[in-house]
């Protein structure tokens, strides 16, 4: 796990400006624009996935789940990436991808920002629930027993203390030191999340939707757990599952997301990695296995 | 390797100029998606579009040309939130333009991006093992059913209508 390249605190030494280093060093020696093949390749994957259009798989008489065009084109953009036969996506593509979707968080984040500025009374309004829902991530510290009953150890530290976006990453390296037991777990959590944590929201949002019976306003909120991408799937349901309040569902996704975004690093540093800490030192000798990391072998 | 990202020697109109013309590409991506899947009519849905990137150029520029160490994702959020305030001059028109870009239709595009740059941690991805998977799975389970639950609670509390 040791090799995974993580934008480290050395770099510019600040957490929040993780974005604007990977978008720099993408965007700015390279002229990203000229790989047409890339966004062509985009281009007809969203083609491709708006003829589709959602489809409706219906459960039951009241309950039915919601594909989206979102969720087609996260999973054929990796199997694009994938697929042997089409040589022009690669490693360097992917890059490019990654670069200009930095660059692309701020439209997505423009947009859900005029949604909250037009509902700006309701947000405040909402005060309340709305700051007090961050501290519902906090409920991943939970897994941290499921995680030590699987065999891991300091590992688990870094893994439930939070989602494990690249904040979290910062903060995690910057506390416990890049080769650390702790950095192991949250960059396992980190590229896992990269891959499937897209997907998976997606599917957990439609889920929840279908069997929660929860207020509309408390899945708009929740759908900001502080990454971008995780966000932007997250709403797509949420929106589809309540037609008729798009403006107020978008003003308080992009809020919460904001939200997670300025305070949600700080209630880490503050309270969960603390926290997260105390719960393993009290847990471990319970119920901790041995351990199921490998021994440091020649790599 | 450091000297890379140090913020003053990359400012140049070459770099401004290579994010112009991704947002256009990103633009008209966005654009001809929204009128296949909500029939917009392009021509708006382009003024929106090209309204939600100056905002973004704009948050871009200023996160590296500002002394300030502030995340462009705060200054892009702020100029949103105050240009459509209810009672500024520009939320109207602004309103106009941006509501013909549905959301959906960003976030489409955006993900198929996503999707191919996540391709790149695939390898390292199946070198974890599944172990690590289940908790990543709960992880992100629990960060959003447990704020969904929390805001729940407090809605109903404080009495708001659903």
């Amino acid at each position: 796990m040791g090799f995974v390249t993580i934008p480290n605190k050395d770099d510019d030494g600040h957490i929040e400006h993780i974005y604007r280093e990977k978008t720099d060093k993408r965007i700015l020696k390279k002229n990203p624009w000229r790989d047409y093949r890339l966004h062509v390749t985009v281009f007809v994957l969203v083609i491709i996935a708006e003829l589709i259009g959602t489809i409706e798989i219906p459960l039951s008489k009241d309950i039915s789940i919601t594909i989206m065009p979102l969720i087609y084109t996260i999973i054929l953009g990796l199997a694009f990436y994938l697929a042997k036969p089409i040589k022009w996506i690669q490693r360097k593509q992917a890059r490019i991808a990654e670069g200009a979707m930095m660059l692309f968080i701020g439209v997505l984040i423009a947009k859900l920002a005029v949604s909250s500025g037009q509902s700006i009374s309701l947000i405040f309004d909402m005060g309340p629930a709305l700051i007090l829902q961050e501290l519902g991530h906090l409920a991943t510290i939970l897994v941290l027993p499921i995680a030590l009953l699987l065999g891991f150890k300091k590992e688990a530290i870094g893994m439930t203390n939070s989602i494990g976006r690249e904040p979290n990453v910062a903060v995690v390296v910057d506390k416990f030191g890049f080769d650390s037991p702790e950095s192991r777990g949250v960059f396992a959590i980190f590229i896992i999340g990269t891959v499937i944590g897209t997907i998976f929201i997606s599917f957990l949002v439609t889920f929840s939707l279908s069997f929660l019976p929860l207020h509309p306003y408390a899945f708009a909120m929740a759908s900001g757990v502080g990454s971008a991408s995780m966000n932007a799937a997250a709403i797509g349901p949420t929106l589809a599952a309540f037609p008729g309040m798009e403006t107020q569902i978008e003003a308080f996704a992009g809020f919460s997301n904001l939200l997670s975004f300025c305070v949600g690093i700080y209630i880490v540093i503050f309270v969960a990695l603390p926290l997260t800490e105390k719960m393993y030192n009290w847990l471990e000798p319970k119920i901790g296995r041995d351990s199921i990391m490998p021994k440091k072998e020649d790599e | 390797m450091p000297d890379f990202i140090d913020g003053s020697e990359n400012v140049s109109v070459h770099g401004i100029f290579n994010w112009i013309l991704l947002l256009a590409i990103f633009s008209v991506i966005v654009v001809i998606g929204n009128f296949i899947g909500y029939q917009h009519p392009i021509s708006d849905s382009l003024v929106g579009m090209a309204i939600l990137s100056l905002i973004t150029l704009a948050g871009v520029w200023m996160e590296r040309y500002l002394p300030f160490n502030i995340s462009s994702i705060i200054y892009i959020s702020v100029m949103g939130i105050v240009l459509a305030f209810p009672g500024m001059p520009t939320s109207e028109i602004l309103l106009y333009y941006v509501s013909k870009v549905e959301l959906l239709s960003i976030v489409t595009v955006f993900l198929a991006y996503v999707g191919i740059g996540m391709g790149k941690s695939w390898d390292e991805f199946k070198a974890l093992g599944w172990r690590a998977i289940i908790i990543t799975i709960l992880v992100i389970a629990s960060t959003y059913l447990g704020s969904a639950f929390v805001a729940h609670v407090i809605l109903v509390m404080t009495g708001v209508p659903a």
